[in-house]
């Protein structure tokens, strides 16, 4: 991210982050008075899904610079190969078979055009620049759902994901006793 | 003076528009069309992987069984799409007993599967399988695109049950891979990919279908497709090929992330420097026959990628052939039904 765009980014977040902070501690004593049993974990939530909310805007502002850059990258080859393309259309025979031939043109050079484009290393950096802050999203809101998940008692995705290592691990080892006792039995 | 339209354009647009409005009573839709061409039975299951077994189609001629690992993209049925293009099918009436690993749908519950799972437990079980079944000491091992580099390992890993080894489209040296699949996958963060969405979601892999071809295979084939309604065979293989395509299974998560890394990224496989199962995987340990098949139109494990194979081998007897295709067209086309086919079954006779 750019560092112009990186200071107002990182001074609302921390605005923003001092005032949940404040807010929280502040109504912190006064709402666990009026609130009783698990439904205290409330206001951490809350907190926890407003921080992750905050410093979403990070990536999402990284998300869309990618994204732009993108369809900028895209939008530059079609605008060139069209281009080319119309500097051809004087060479085409005009006779009943033109719109084929145009249309063979004009496959041609846009394929040529955009096969270098994701062949080339500026497309391929932004692409996997664009899918990381894509995941960092995604991230972003797997976490506000575990918050969820967890008030409401469920197993969250690292929970889910320790129970198929698991389950993995044991498969395997099951596998490799079945084996040694076909083996022995055979043997 | 006003400009006149060409009578022939004009009739041209009218045939397509009516072939367009004819199309939905003229041909299935793809959900509607059954993939599976020759007859088999599932000889072996383990979790979601199946040992298919085809049922002969003539007397045996060949005397080791032949199992073709297919890759970890899409599903097997390519092999045997429709029977006048079916690999499958030419290699049972070459006489050769075909067994078929299709490695399943993987799910959320399979993430953790890797190299070592898919080598030193399926293909490893599968092989000693067909070993027993068939009273034979070794077999021989087909790989086709990254089940090619499945095959590689497993052959590395475990020459004394391989006593054939072909490699079809194999992906081997990731750097010399110039295709656009090789740019994307050296640029991904595939820690935090794995991560975070857990399998490889197919919409990942629709996503690099799109962009190798995307104007020919994105525009110009659909056009082909509705210019061609009339033609019945014409419209069957390209249904059933599409159909195909739309089909690709998730790649579990543990999987891909050795793939990318150690396949595209780091390289690791054609430098012997890769570990499955703990073990090395020392490219030299290959000394049985070997037959690698690549294709100079392949723009998805391009030549180049292919072939270090047959240089990092130590096998005596190998052989490289490179054809005038693309990477479906040598599994699944008139022409590999002409030239490549019979060249494989008469190399599989021989030995």
């Amino acid at each position: 991210m750019s560092q112009d765009i990186k200071q107002p980014v990182d001074n609302f977040k921390h605005v923003s982050l001092f005032w949940t902070d404040l807010l929280h501690l502040i109504s912190g004593k006064p709402v666990s008075l009026t609130s009783v049993g698990p439904t205290r974990n409330w206001v951490n939530d809350m907190k926890k899904i407003t921080t992750e909310v905050i410093d979403s805007y990070e990536n999402l502002i990284e998300f869309n610079q990618r994204l732009t850059e993108y369809y900028k990258q895209l939008t530059e080859t079609w605008i060139e190969a069209q281009k080319k393309v119309n500097a051809k259309v004087p060479s085409i025979p005009q006779d009943s078979e033109s719109l084929e031939a145009y249309k063979r043109v004009w496959i041609d050079i846009f394929e040529n055009d955009f096969t270098g484009l994701f062949d080339s290393e500026k497309f391929a950096q932004n692409y996997g620049s664009l899918v990381s802050a894509e995941l960092e999203l995604t991230k972003r809101w797997e976490n506000i759902t575990n918050v969820l998940f967890q008030s409401l008692r469920l197993p969250t995705r690292k929970e889910i994901d320790e129970v198929y290592k698991e389950l993995h691990e044991l498969r395997k080892r099951v596998k490799k006793l079945e084996k040694r006792e076909h083996q022995q039995d055979g043997a | 003076m006003a400009h006149e339209i060409d009578p022939k354009l004009v009739e041209e647009f009218l045939s397509f528009t009516r072939n367009v409005a004819e199309a939905p009573k003229l041909v299935p839709a793809p959900n509607e069309i059954n993939l599976e061409s020759s007859q088999f039975d599932v000889a072996y299951e383990e979790d979601k992987v199946r040992l298919l077994h085809f049922r002969p189609t003539t007397s045996s001629k060949v005397k080791t069984p032949l199992i073709i690992s297919y890759a970890i993209i899409n599903r097997y049925h390519i092999l045997d799409i429709q029977p006048e293009k079916s690999w499958v099918r030419k290699l049972l009436e070459g006489g050769i007993d075909v067994y078929m690993i299709d490695w399943g749908n993987p799910s959320n519950i399979d993430k953790y599967l890797d190299f070592d799972d898919y080598v030193n437990t399926y293909m490893e079980n599968c092989v000693d399988f067909v070993r027993k079944e068939a009273d034979a000491k070794s077999i021989s091992l087909q790989g086709y695109c990254t089940g090619g580099t499945i095959s590689t390992i497993y052959a590395a890993l475990h020459p004394q049950k391989v006593r054939n080894l072909v490699a079809t489209a194999p992906v081997i040296d990731g750097w010399k891979d110039t295709t656009v699949v090789s740019n994307m996958a050296r640029h991904i963060d595939v820690d935090r990919m794995v991560d975070t969405i857990g399998n490889m979601p197919p919409e990942f892999m629709y996503y690099c279908f799109s962009i190798l071809k995307p104007f020919e295979q994105g525009l110009e084939k659909y056009y082909k497709f509705f210019k061609n309604i009339h033609n019945e065979k014409f419209v069957d293989s390209f249904l059933r090929v599409e159909k195909w395509l739309s089909e690709t299974p998730p790649i579990p998560g543990e999987l891909f992330k050795q793939w990318i890394k150690n396949i595209y990224q780091e390289n690791l496989l054609i430098q012997n420097k890769m570990y499955v199962g703990g073990k090395q995987v020392d490219l030299k340990r290959i000394s049985m026959p070997v037959f690698i098949q690549v294709a100079v139109g392949d723009h998805l494990v391009s030549p180049e990628c292919s072939m270090p194979l047959h240089y990092a081998v130590a096998s005596q007897d190998k052989t490289l052939r490179i054809y005038p295709t693309g990477h479906v067209g040598m599994i699944a086309s008139s022409y590999s039904q002409k030239h490549i086919l019979p060249e494989l079954c008469q190399w599989l006779a021989e030995r």
